[in-house]
């Protein structure tokens, strides 16, 4: 009993042993083929479970409707493959593949259908991908190149090839893609200074399967130089900013300097300041009516005096003169000039006197001439003729190279000639003959004193023509004249032509007084007028 | 009088030369124009192809029509690379435009069929089929253009007629199965069309080694 147990348990343990290490071979299946490079391709299976005994794993393929061919190469794609070679190799051909696992229990196999290899096209990576940090131009840039992968024909056109790249900052989760068909190179400019990339490649052929990305490349970027940067912005700020605030203070000058003002109109002679002070009476009162001269002023030794020859009470005038400037000669015969006009212009007490004198009338014409000249220029002079013309005319008398600024005076009518020339000493008459009555007889003759008229002095010394009478008496009727023989023009002898001669000066006592001195026989200063209309008041300045 | 108009008819003809040498593309150029509109309707067909994959059912597949029943399967063309670098270059210009007319009357079925498709991304595919005919239309002219100038061989064309109807088939699944397997063909004929065209161009173009 006990040995048919012990019998039936072994035997059953070894139907047992014998059927668990023996069996038929698992299926065995194609998990993926792949065409590297569009002219070869390769399969792999997975082998099923092998049943414990040695199993041999065969492949068959069947291109279209031809026979079933067993696989030209099990050994080149590696350990349980297929290797199709060019030859092997057609496109657009259906493909059958038959994978048989045997043993010695039996065999196994499964089909696999290819419809068209070329969907199975999948290159490998690129190759020699290189990274340059490119620094030359003002930005830095990443150069970055790479290869096809060298078994790929890209020279044929039978396969055409495109890449693709990526990359992204090494703390950044999103890659930046780039599309590149066919190129094998590219510049990154968008990048960060100072940051670490990431880069990498794949390619594609034919429009088929991308191949995998290749190994990461990093590429660190420089930083830029920051302490240099802000050294060199400094140095240029602060200069820049001295510049503004120079040409900020000085904007003035810099105006002036850049836009020059436009000179205005001046005259010589006429001083503005002293136009605008705003006397202007005293230019009406010469236009219109009285018809004072505006004295000159005359340095103290150059005592002007005026000579004015009437039998007329009027003429003699009071002591608005005494503060007038001085005339020169010149002033003098224009005072002649200005009474003949107004003989003829203007009733006045003063035309007997020239009318006496009325078969002279060519000099009276020239006189006339003459006066209108003076007139003119003084009338000219008028204009400018304001409260501080004194000072204008010594400014203009000291510093004109004319011998005789005659700006101040005034003129009753516009002159032609300027007074600038001067009424040349040739214009003035001489006075030849003085007659019982007081009648003044005017004998034009040229005086040949122009050098001494001409003389300009800084000191505005102005000599009177030798012509020039001397008022000896002034009766209340008659104005006596001596006759003058060498009365010299220099202005040293000016006192002794003092005794004969007015002097009008602006406000200069001193000058007065000595003209008074030896003059006092004088009335006034001693100028005669005809008529309060002849006057030509003239502000008193210095 | 004989000889002013002989010279003169010379002088028209060489100035008539001039301006259309002057006017003419030169082959290169067509070639390459040619290749980009073939690349892009392959990728167009593969796109297709793809989308009606991410929704079909795959359980018709095994009983899809195999590629061999392509309308077009009939015609002999080179299959890999050594076969496509010996057959001249007229020859593949002709493979090229007897494939490009056999897909004329298939695509307009496959147009007016995506409308109606059973298919979830049915406009997509409509759109991307309307784009596929006119780059197809535009390829053929220039491949007609090519031709003129490539010989008589270049200008003969393969006749290659569709017989599948009108219509897709009138259930679902046939209608699917048949618009799948039409895909599939053209996808496989206009990559045959992109790869010749494109052998074509890097032949063509022997100075230029950027274009092959």
């Amino acid at each position: 009993m006990r040995t048919r147990s012990c019998l039936v348990v072994l035997c059953m343990l070894s139907a047992v042993g014998v059927c668990s290490s023996t069996s038929a071979p698992g299926v065995p299946y194609i998990r993926d083929c792949r065409s590297p490079e569009k002219e070869t391709f390769s399969c792999w299976w997975e082998p099923g479970y092998d049943g414990g005994l040695p199993t041999q794993y065969r492949l068959y393929y069947q291109k279209e409707k031809e026979s079933f061919k067993e696989c030209p190469d099990y050994v080149s794609a590696g350990e349980n493959s297929c290797y199709f070679n060019k030859i092997h190799t057609s496109f657009w051909v259906e493909y059958t593949l038959r994978v048989e696992a045997t043993n010695a229990f039996g065999n196994s196999s499964s089909v696999f259908e290819i419809p068209d290899v070329m969907t199975y096209v999948k290159p490998d990576p690129p190759v020699n991908v290189t990274v340059l940090v490119n620094s030359t131009g003002p930005t830095p840039y990443l150069q970055i190149k790479w290869r096809p992968p060298p078994n790929v024909d890209t020279k044929s056109g039978w396969a055409t090839i495109k890449f693709e790249l990526r990359h992204k900052r090494n703390d950044s989760d999103n890659w930046e893609t780039f599309n590149l068909d066919s190129r094998e190179y590219l510049n990154l400019y968008n990048i960060e200074p100072g940051a670490l990339y990431m880069i990498q490649v794949r390619c594609m052929l034919d429009g088929g399967s991308w191949s995998d990305w290749t190994k990461t490349t990093f590429a660190k970027m420089p930083d830029i130089e920051k302490p240099l940067w802000i050294l060199v912005f400094a140095f240029c700020l602060i200069p820049l900013l001295a510049t503004i605030c120079i040409l900020a203070l000085k904007r003035e000058m810099l105006k002036q300097w850049v836009l020059p003002p436009v000179p205005g109109p001046k005259i010589r002679g006429v001083d503005v300041q002293l136009l605008k002070s705003g006397r202007t009476e005293d230019f009406a009162v010469a236009l219109i009516g009285n018809v004072n001269f505006p004295m000159k002023m005359v340095p103290v030794d150059q005592v002007e005096e005026y000579l004015l020859v009437s039998d007329s009470k009027e003429w003699l005038l009071a002591d608005p003169y005494t503060s007038e400037k001085k005339k020169d000669p010149m002033v003098i015969s224009a005072g002649l000039h200005l009474e003949s006009e107004i003989q003829r212009g203007k009733s006045s007490p003063g035309q007997n006197a020239w009318d006496k004198a009325g078969d002279r009338k060519d000099e009276e014409e020239r006189f006339e001439s003459n006066v209108s000249q003076s007139e003119r220029n003084l009338l000219n002079m008028e204009p400018m003729e304001k409260p501080g013309y004194p000072s204008v005319d010594q400014a203009a008398f000291t510093n004109a190279t004319q011998p005789l600024a005659h700006s101040s005076y005034v003129d009753i009518q516009q002159p032609e000639n300027s007074w600038e020339a001067g009424p040349t000493p040739t214009d003035y008459s001489r006075v030849n003959e003085v007659n019982g009555e007081a009648i003044l007889i005017l004998n034009s003759k040229n005086v040949s004193d122009g050098s001494d008229v001409q003389r300009q002095e800084g000191n505005g010394e102005v000599s009177a023509p030798d012509d020039y009478s001397r008022v000896k008496e002034v009766n209340s009727d008659v104005v006596f004249l001596q006759k003058h023989e060498s009365v010299d023009s220099c202005g040293k002898r000016k006192e002794d032509r003092c005794t004969g001669w007015t002097s009008q000066k602006p406000a200069m006592p001193l000058e007065l007084e000595r003209s008074k001195g030896p003059c006092s026989e004088m009335i006034g200063n001693g100028y005669v007028d005809s008529a309060p209309a002849f006057t030509v008041q003239l502000p008193v300045q210095v | 009088m004989a000889q002013k108009r002989t010279s003169g008819g010379k002088l028209v003809i060489a100035v008539m030369c001039l301006v259309a040498m002057c006017r003419a593309v030169p082959i290169n150029d067509l070639l390459d124009r040619a290749s980009q509109r073939s690349d892009k309707m392959h990728s167009l067909s593969t796109t297709l192809t793809q989308e009606m994959d991410s929704h079909f059912p795959p359980y018709g597949r095994m009983q899809m029509p195999r590629p061999a029943e392509c309308h077009t399967s009939s015609l002999q063309t080179p299959n890999d690379k050594e076969q496509a670098l010996q057959v001249p270059e007229s020859t593949l210009m002709s493979l090229a435009r007897s494939l490009l007319q056999a897909w004329a009357d298939p695509l307009v079925i496959l147009s007016n069929s995506a409308i109606t498709l059973p298919h979830p991304s049915k406009s997509t595919i409509s759109s991307k089929i309307q784009e596929l005919q006119e780059h197809s239309n535009s390829l053929a002219d220039g491949l007609k253009i090519l031709s003129d100038k490539m010989g008589s061989d270049a200008q003969a064309i393969s006749f290659l007629p569709y017989t599948g109807g009108t219509d897709l088939g009138h259930d679902r699944v046939t209608i699917l199965n048949k618009f799948n397997f039409l895909l599939s063909c053209l996808r496989r004929d206009s990559h045959k069309i992109d790869s010749f065209l494109k052998v074509l161009r890097c032949r063509a173009g022997k100075l230029q080694p950027e274009l092959c």
